[in-house]
């Protein structure tokens, strides 16, 4: 009875659909299975902790009693009224905008040049990637001795006699800001490097070929070929380098820790200090909220750029 | 017990009769460290016979060695069924990783940290820390703990750290450096200035070293100029009275501050510098004076050995003429017990060993890095010359009153953070001594109005 009910379908819904859903769900089962592990580490240690940070940005809390105050949006009020956020988020800004840069242009160009027949190319592959790899704190380590005032930068620009350039980097307002931005570019540009080298690879020879039949010169087959063939390539190592950026935290803080009078403070440095220096974690917790909403504003823009350059 | 503000003792000195006080109190010390453990021990019986594990947190990098790492395997030793696991947090992230530890359960059994307001606060109000009076009434800690640190570690007549430490500033300078360019130590503050113009001229691009990068050094200054200034009255005025930060000593203190950076004596830039490369520079001779506290001196004598009879100390000269000179002084840390650990009297009896007991004491002074609260035995110790330089100066200087080393340690949070931003801004010309005073004013009121300030302490026996 049960069977011939299956056959001609249960409840009205016809049985060649409920073959195909049976199908469908055997068939992706496995795929679920094998997602299910990292969904649920996912849902505890990432999306759980983030709704809850959602959540406490509401609150007033010192991160260390049991009672918590509910109130409601004053911490975001708090927010537009600080002129330190603002700060921070320009600062922010700045960083990101030095970061990507430099990930994009110099990331470009190494991979263009990994990409033609050099000698040692697989040395300077491993190279430029090592950065990345390393602890970010061995970086800070190793920048705060190049931008020392007697360290590797200053005694190199006296050497070459651009003894004028020297100065205390990390100490000299104007300068300190792009300078970390460099130093945190330099650990982070070989992944673009290695993304953009498989990009490149992935050209297809022929399009040279022809144009070069056709009298196009090196630059014209860079800009005509080469970077629109890369746009979903480039559209990925933006949005890596931008999300890396805002959240940025070990290098400034292993070196200047916001300083020199918060010409580094970038919006994690200040929800760090608000929120576990500060015990304000309600308030820390608003700041990180925005710095969340920046993120998902920014990649949202530069997907959506890059669709509309699809079309 | 009341906070005069400046009854941080440890006198000792090197005359006669110090030194008959000192051997009583070294033999009261004796028979009352055997008195402890005799009453310790009968409750901490039944833990001997047990295994115990005890966790400890220190602040300090990971793989640190040094006279309290010694002393805990001391105390394993004669404690074999005690297993003391220590965890080193660096100093920047180590409240941040204690707290969600301690709400989490996780936390250490033993942790060092801070004593003033805010954090300590916070975590001794949710409950986190045990109440230690019981230990400080029965085991006779009070004879040990001068008053003033007490104060800084209780609250509500209870006990809740042991202070373990108690730190200075001073001037330490090159006697070599000095001696070639003609200097003697400064006795003046026109002294002082013209040994910066000496040095610079000398060719030391910082005769005064400085990690401004590091925020923490120039407020090591701004304590000690503040106090002088002040002196123990005003400061306790301003923490515990209706005194004000911006009143016009903390101005002229200020003032006194930014002339030294004027002048060039903390060199061209003092915000890119780093506080360990600067100490580290001056033990290679390249700076001629750093103002800092005896905690360098271990690892001076680690690298330089024997060539460290060089340096000598010196306190800074009064910035008025004729003005005395208040010692700065501060406690160290303290010493937290879990008030969830099992067992509480273990980790009381692992305290009184580390820095009751006579051995101990002696350990820690004799490492150059630590002293000890309360009176201290000299008798056939071994000091680092320096060690003994910075005793004599307090010493001299004692009767004065003391005043605090680190502000900072003992103010609000935001107060920290203000005073931090200020004395950078008023080192790069950013900002005036007016406006830094008044800036820290508001936010002390601030504070002060969200009830975060330092409320004095006191423990109440019996």
């Amino acid at each position: 009875m049960a069977v011939q009910q299956y056959s001609q379908g249960i409840a009205g819904v016809p049985a060649g659909r409920l073959r195909i859903r049976r199908y469908v769900l055997q068939r992706y089962l496995v795929a679920y299975l094998f997602i299910l592990p990292v969904l649920l580490l996912y849902l505890v240690f990432v999306l759980r902790p983030t709704l809850q940070t959602f959540w406490l940005a509401f609150y007033e809390w010192n991160g260390i009693s049991i009672d918590r105050e509910w109130v409601g949006l004053a911490n975001f009020h708090r927010l537009f009224g600080d002129p330190i956020f603002w700060q921070a988020l320009q600062h922010s800004l700045i960083w990101t905008a030095v970061v990507v840069t430099f990930n994009l242009v110099v990331g470009l160009i190494a991979a263009a040049l990994l990409a033609g027949s050099i000698r040692g190319r697989l040395l300077f592959q491993l190279g430029y990637f090592l950065p990345v790899v390393q602890a970010s704190i061995v970086t800070a380590m190793i920048w705060l001795w190049i931008y020392a005032p007697t360290g590797v930068l200053n005694t190199g620009l006296d050497t070459f006699g651009l003894e004028f350039l020297a100065r205390g980097w990390l100490g000299d307002f104007t300068a300190v800001l792009p300078a970390l931005a460099i130093a945190s570019s330099w650990m982070t540009f070989g992944l673009s490097v290695v993304i953009l080298l498989a990009g490149l690879q992935g050209i297809d020879p022929t399009l040279y070929d022809a144009a070069r039949v056709d009298g196009a010169g090196q630059g014209r087959m860079f800009l005509d070929i080469t970077i629109p063939s890369l746009r979903n390539t480039i559209t990925i190592v933006i949005l890596l380098a931008l999300v890396d950026a805002f959240k940025v935290f070990d290098i400034i803080w292993a070196t200047t820790e916001g300083g020199p009078i918060r010409a580094t403070e970038v919006l994690s440095t200040y929800l760090f200090k608000e929120g576990f220096q500060k015990n304000q974690y309600g308030y820390g917790s608003a700041i990180a909220v925005a710095l969340s909403l920046i993120i998902l504003v920014g990649s949202v823009l530069n997907l959506t750029i890059r669709e509309r350059g699809d079309d | 017990m009341v906070n005069d503000g400046h009854s941080l003792s440890f006198a000792f000195g090197t005359d006669g009769m110090s030194r008959r006080v000192l051997l009583q109190r070294g033999a009261a010390l004796g028979l009352g460290a055997s008195a402890l453990s005799g009453v310790l021990g009968s409750r901490a019986v039944s833990a001997q016979d047990e295994p115990v594990e005890l966790t400890i947190w220190l602040n300090g990098e990971p793989g640190t060695v040094n006279a309290v790492t010694e002393i805990l395997d001391e105390y394993m030793q004669e404690h074999p069924n005690v297993t003391i696991t220590t965890t080193f947090v660096g100093s920047s992230l180590f409240n941040p990783t204690l707290v969600p530890a301690l709400n989490a359960g996780e936390g250490p059994d033993v942790w060092m940290g801070g004593s003033g307001p805010g954090q300590p606060a916070a975590i001794i109000e949710a409950g986190h820390a045990l109440d230690l009076t019981p230990y400080f009434c029965e085991l006779g800690w009070g004879e040990i703990i001068p008053e003033g640190i007490v104060n800084y570690t209780s609250s509500d007549g209870k006990l809740w750290a042991v202070g373990d430490a108690v730190e200075t500033t001073v001037m330490f300078y090159n006697k070599d450096i000095f001696a070639e360019n003609g200097l003697e130590v400064p006795a003046t503050w026109s002294e002082l200035m013209t040994a910066c113009d000496t040095l610079a001229q000398a060719g030391f691009a910082i005769p005064i070293g400085l990690g401004g990068s590091d925020k923490y050094p120039i407020s090591w200054w701004q304590s000690m100029l503040w106090g002088r200034y002040a002196g123990p009255e005003g400061i306790d005025n301003v923490m515990f009275g209706d005194g004000r930060w911006d009143e016009e000593p903390f101005v002229q203190a200020t003032a006194k501050l930014k002339e030294l950076n004027d002048a060039g004596c903390f060199g061209p830039n003092p915000l890119a510098e780093i506080q360990n490369d600067i100490e580290a520079r001056f033990w290679r001779s390249e700076i001629p004076m750093v103002h800092v506290g005896p905690w360098i001196i271990e690892p001076g004598i680690q690298a330089l050995g024997e060539e460290i009879s060089k340096f000598s100390v010196f306190q800074v000269p009064p910035p008025v003429d004729g003005t005395p000179i208040y010692p700065t002084e501060d406690i160290g840390t303290g010493w937290y017990i879990n008030a969830k650990y099992e067992h509480p009297d273990v980790a009381a009896d692992l305290l009184n060993f580390m820095f009751f007991r006579d051995e101990s004491r002696q350990k820690l002074l004799e490492s150059g890095s630590s002293v000890p609260v309360g009176e201290l035995n000299l008798e056939g110790l071994e000091l680092p010359t320096l060690v003994e330089e910075i005793f004599a100066l307090s010493n001299q200087d004692r009767d004065n009153g003391t005043i605090h080393a680190f502000l900072d340690t003992v103010t609000p949070a935001r107060m920290t953070d203000v005073t931090y931003d200020g004395l950078q801004a008023l080192l790069a010309g950013q900002m005036s001594p007016e406006d830094f005073t008044a800036a820290v004013q508001a936010s002390w009121e601030e504070a002060k109005a969200a009830n975060e300030q330092l409320q004095p302490g006191g423990v109440t026996c019996g």
